[in-house]
């Protein structure tokens, strides 16, 4: 059990560590929309390469005392020196540059996320070697020459649908001489949305007998009353059939008929006895299915509806109330 | 392989070129074959960046390393020694830019680039390799910039700008350290250049010798006096005694060579003023310093010899630079003891006969020691030997060869002629080598000794005088004296005849000899205060500036020029123009916003300002017409621009600020 334990201490530690050092740099640097980098955010400190400089001088140094040699001497303090003003150099080259979040562009699990930002330059001068990355996306090594501002775009696998929060940007360089690196971590409050991943089901229920010239279907949400069914839990109250009940009979639902070329309904009850996630991957399959057949839909979920509509705005629409619903997945 | 890990072409071009700069220097030191590994390297490399061929196998790049260190090792005949080392490190150097893919490799080369510098620096530390090295350290700098400006394919200026700037930040900060760094001895003992031929007078001496060294413009040392120079033709450097003759070839006393009681100087009594001077001396690999009789030196590491000499306890490999004081009138010796006499008399038997025959004849003939060695000069003189710096080879006794034959000679045939004669009539007599003259830098009043300056004179012991110097030369040939050897020998034109494009042969173009005078100048200045510079003058300079030193003083220091040089830095970096997005106008239009928001109303995003005046109007009537005013004059200059004079306009601007101070007082009020 001993041994067990140790482990659990240790990444407790590093936990209460990452903790801290996160509720420290949201203190420091909290999240915006665009950030202008300043000394409160930008950490510097001699890169890998800073210290294998330090290793040369010290050769050198031994060199010039072990000779005596008086340029060498210069030589070896020159490049001390350089060290101390690449410093500042290196801060410069972050210092000022403000960084927007332009846009995301919302994904399907497995694909990519875009996160477009844009850097700005605050000062007259050239930016080079700029790196940008978030913990898990692809990253872009960028110049800033001549230009006031550059737009860049990073790419994030996700897989989880609701709203993927990338975490911190980390924007960095170890320009110009390399042997500092300058860094920062900065919160965009950026959030690319991730739709519900598309499931196929077994047709849509009543859509079997499809007819392209238009067969009334019982998709529930359309005006013209089609027929009454056995109340199913989830349906809408608004379906009730009251007076069945008033007559002592059990309770019955009202099932409108739709016309396909009109509007469809896409509804929460389609699909009894399934999970929260799939029915909103079945909803979400058969949504881009109606797009693409361009058909009129809605959508009717517990807690909200949209009329039915098409278009690319319309099934955006459609799939953010999917992707949202109860705030994104349980587990994300 | 990512962006980041890639060599920008440009970067690859200016390591290109500070390949081939940093090699130049060292050029004639290296092989041959290791320029053709330069050549090499970089056709490789750019063939490769070219896509023509491709980076060398792990098999090849092995190969490469094996073939060079076995190339240095048969070059040198070993890998020890500072050129072999420095052989090795140029060639890694190229080697190493075949091989170069990624940053990594590129770290590793630049590095090894700063070493090179370094190295350089171990060999020549003279004012125009100096200048040269930073030139090299500034194309190397570049690089390491252009290595971290991605993307940047084109060749351009932009990081040689940079690191230009950069280095110039760093020079002042350098200078402190350097003046403040303390001078410690070595540490561990270093390989020396073995490989270097040792230059200047040896110590032996055979006809031929001087005359060899009398074909280099080489500057032997550099002498500043305090006070008057005295005339150049009392310049008589002493540099060794040449006591004994074997082999035709005269030597120096080694330690062991003398009797246990005569290892020391005898004391001389001196009572007036010595002349004094500083010596800087380029290295020699030699023990022996060069001084005006009789000398002395109070400085650690010099010792005295028993003939009257200054020697340092370590080889010169490095320049040097000593202090001394002279009495040249003072009596060497003048009590000589039996052993001394022995010595300064002995000649190796059945040689040079009728040199001898003629020594022996001519003392007989005079009437003194004295008057003999007047005797043997007006010989010199009236018989018609010639001064040249071309003389005829000699045989076996090779002096009488001289005398009676060929009469042509350097001022090393003289000396050992006459000591020769002296020591065959029983007069005590050695030969001297060193350099007689030197040139009067009028620049800066030093005095330049060259290697053509070498000479050979005879020091005679003549009773109740002791030793008395004695040039031969001088009655054959006054000019070389009074003049210099480039007078002495100017009918023959065999001054620096090797040397067609030494500044010396020049001397007769003013404005030429007026440049290389101010530059030797320049030359004595960096020897003295920074190739020089070593703990003692550390000690005096800071003790000077800054009286007592402790370490919060250098400390307080370090600090103090750190924040002096640094700040401006960074107030040049971080000051810089910021870009305005903001007309005037809108600065002051937010101006206006912020007053109102800090009296409740928050104009929110988006709202224009017409509506914005109209919410703030309701939220604070009692300034409803002043904001209404205000928002008015903000539209009019902004969207009406082009309607209103230039004097309406600075009206309505005046007007806009005095509402913003009424506003402010407003706050203050509420």
């Amino acid at each position: 059990m001993r041994v067990r334990q140790e482990p659990d201490v240790k990444i407790g530690l590093r936990y209460r560590w990452q903790r801290r050092f996160l509720t420290w740099i949201n203190r420091r640097a909290p999240p915006a929309r665009s950030v202008t980098l300043d000394q409160r955010r930008i950490f510097i400190f001699p890169s890998r390469v800073g210290f294998f400089f330090f290793l040369c001088l010290l050769v050198m140094l031994l060199t010039a005392i072990n000779y005596q040699n008086n340029m060498s001497f210069a030589l070896t303090f020159l490049l001390t020196t350089l060290f101390v003003i690449a410093i500042l150099h290196t801060y410069a080259n972050l210092a000022g540059l403000t960084v927007h979040a332009v846009r995301t562009k919302p994904a399907f699990p497995g694909q990519h996320s875009e996160f477009d930002i844009r850097l700005e330059r605050g000062r007259q001068r050239d930016h080079y070697g700029l790196r940008l990355a978030w913990p898990e996306s692809t990253e872009c090594v960028i110049n800033l020459v001549q230009a006031d501002s550059v737009e860049v775009r990073l790419h994030t696998a996700v897989d989880r649908r609701g709203w993927y929060n990338p975490g911190r940007l980390l924007l960095e360089s170890t320009y110009p001489l390399g042997l500092l690196r300058c860094w920062t971590w900065v919160d965009l409050n950026l959030h690319a949305l991730v739709y519900p991943q598309p499931l196929a089901s077994a047709d849509l229920p009543g859509l079997a007998t499809q007819h392209p010239d238009g067969a009334a279907l019982p998709i529930s949400g359309s005006d013209d009353f089609y027929d009454l069914r056995n109340y199913h839990p989830g349906d809408s109250l608004r379906q009730l059939h009251w007076k069945s009940l008033a007559k002592g009979q059990p309770l019955q639902s009202k099932q409108y008929a739709a016309y396909a070329e009109r509007s469809l309904w896409l509804d929460w009850a389609m699909f009894p006895g399934v999970g929260t996630e799939q029915r909103l991957s079945h909803l979400c399959y058969w949504a881009l299915v109606f797009e693409r057949r361009r058909y009129q839909y809605g959508l009717r979920l517990p807690d909200q509806s949209i009329n039915p509509g098409m278009g690319a705005q319309h099934l955006e629409k459609v799939l953010t109330a999917l992707a949202l619903y109860r705030g994104g997945s349980p587990t994300g | 392989m990512n962006s980041q890990q890639q060599i920008p072409r440009n970067a690859l071009v200016w390591m290109i070129i500070s390949l081939f700069t940093l090699a130049a220097p060292h050029v004639s030191r290296l092989p041959l074959w290791v320029l053709a590994v330069y050549g090499v390297a970089a056709l490789w490399r750019s063939m490769v960046y070219r896509g023509l061929w491709s980076f060398p196998g792990r098999l090849a790049k092995l190969a490469l390393i094996l073939c060079a260190c076995a190339g240095i090792y048969a070059s040198y005949g070993s890998m020890q020694g500072l050129e072999p080392t420095v052989a090795l490190l140029l060639t890694a150097f190229a080697l190493k830019l075949i091989e170069l893919a990624r940053r990594k490799d590129a770290y590793v080369l630049l590095f090894l680039g700063y070493f090179i510098c370094i190295s350089e620096f171990l060999f020549s530390q003279e004012l125009l390799i100096v200048l040269y090295s930073v030139l090299n350290i500034t194309l190397i700098t570049t690089a390491l910039v252009a290595l971290h400006q991605p993307a940047q394919h084109r060749f351009n200026g932009g990081s040689l700008r940079l690191a230009a700037v950069m280095l110039t930040q760093a020079f002042p900060l350098m200078l402190v350290l350097f003046f403040l760094f303390p001078r410690i001895g070595p540490l561990w003992s270093v390989p020396i250049k073995r490989h270097t031929a040792k230059t200047g007078v040896s110590d032996a001496m055979q006809p031929g010798d001087i005359s060899h060294l009398s074909q280099s413009d080489e500057v032997a040392f550099r002498v500043k006096f305090q006070g008057e120079i005295p005339p150049r033709s009392k310049l008589y450097w002493r540099g060794l005694v040449f006591s004994r003759l074997t082999d035709g070839a005269w030597r120096r006393l080694k330690n062991h060579e003398m009797a246990s009681n005569e290892r020391w100087p005898t004391p001389i009594t001196i009572d007036d003023e010595p002349l004094r001077y500083s010596v800087i001396i380029n290295p020699t690999q030699q023990h022996w310093l060069y001084s005006l009789r009789y000398a002395e030196s109070e400085q650690a590491g010099i010792k005295a010899t028993t003939d009257y000499l200054l020697y340092s306890s370590v080889a010169l490999e490095e320049q040097y630079r000593y202090r001394a004081h002279s009495w040249p009138d003072a009596a060497l010796e003048p009590k000589l003891s039996d052993w001394r006499r022995r010595t300064e008399l002995q000649l190796p038997k059945a040689s040079n006969p009728r040199t001898r025959q003629l020594a022996r004849d001519m003392r007989a003939a005079s009437a003194s020691d004295g008057a003999f060695v007047a005797a043997v000069l007006a010989m010199f003189t009236r018989q018609p030997f010639v001064y040249t710096l071309q003389p005829p080879r000699l045989g076996s006794d090779p002096m009488d060869r001289f005398l009676f034959q060929t009469r042509r000679g350097f001022c090393e045939h003289y000396a050992y002629a006459f000591a020769v004669m002296m020591r065959a009539a029983d007069v005590p007599a050695r030969v001297v080598a060193g350099y007689q003259g030197g040139e009067i830098n009028p620049v800066n009043r030093t005095v330049i000794v060259h290697q053509f300056d070498a000479h050979a004179w005879v020091e005679v012991w003549l009773s109740g005088r002791g030793w008395v110097r004695v040039d031969p030369t001088a009655a054959v040939s006054p000019q070389r004296i009074e003049l210099g050897l480039e007078q002495a020998v100017a009918t023959e034109g065999s001054f620096l005849a090797d040397s067609p494009l030494s500044p010396l042969r020049y001397r007769s173009i003013s404005w030429l000899n007026s440049v290389r005078l101010r530059y030797d100048a320049l030359t004595y200045q960096w020897q003295n205060w920074v190739m020089g510079f070593n703990s003692d003058q550390q000690y005096r300079v800071l003790q000077e500036l800054l009286g007592q030193l402790d370490t919060s003083k250098f400390i307080l220091i370090l600090l103090g020029s750190g924040t002096l040089v640094l700040l401006p830095v960074a107030g040049s970096l971080l000051a810089r123009n910021r870009i305005r997005t903001l007309s005037p106008l809108d600065q002051a239009y937010l101006t206006f916003c912020d007053r109102l928001s800090r009296l409740g109303v928050m104009r929110s995003p988006g709202e224009g300002p017409a509506a914005f005046a109209e919410r703030a109007a309701q939220a604070l009537p009692q300034w409803a017409p002043l904001l209404q005013r205000l928002t008015e004059i903000y539209c009019d200059l902004t969207y009406a621009d082009a309607d209103l004079s230039v004097t309406r306009r600075a009206q309505l601007k005046q007007e806009f600020k005095l509402g913003l101070r009424r506003l402010k007082r407003a706050r203050q009020a509420h």
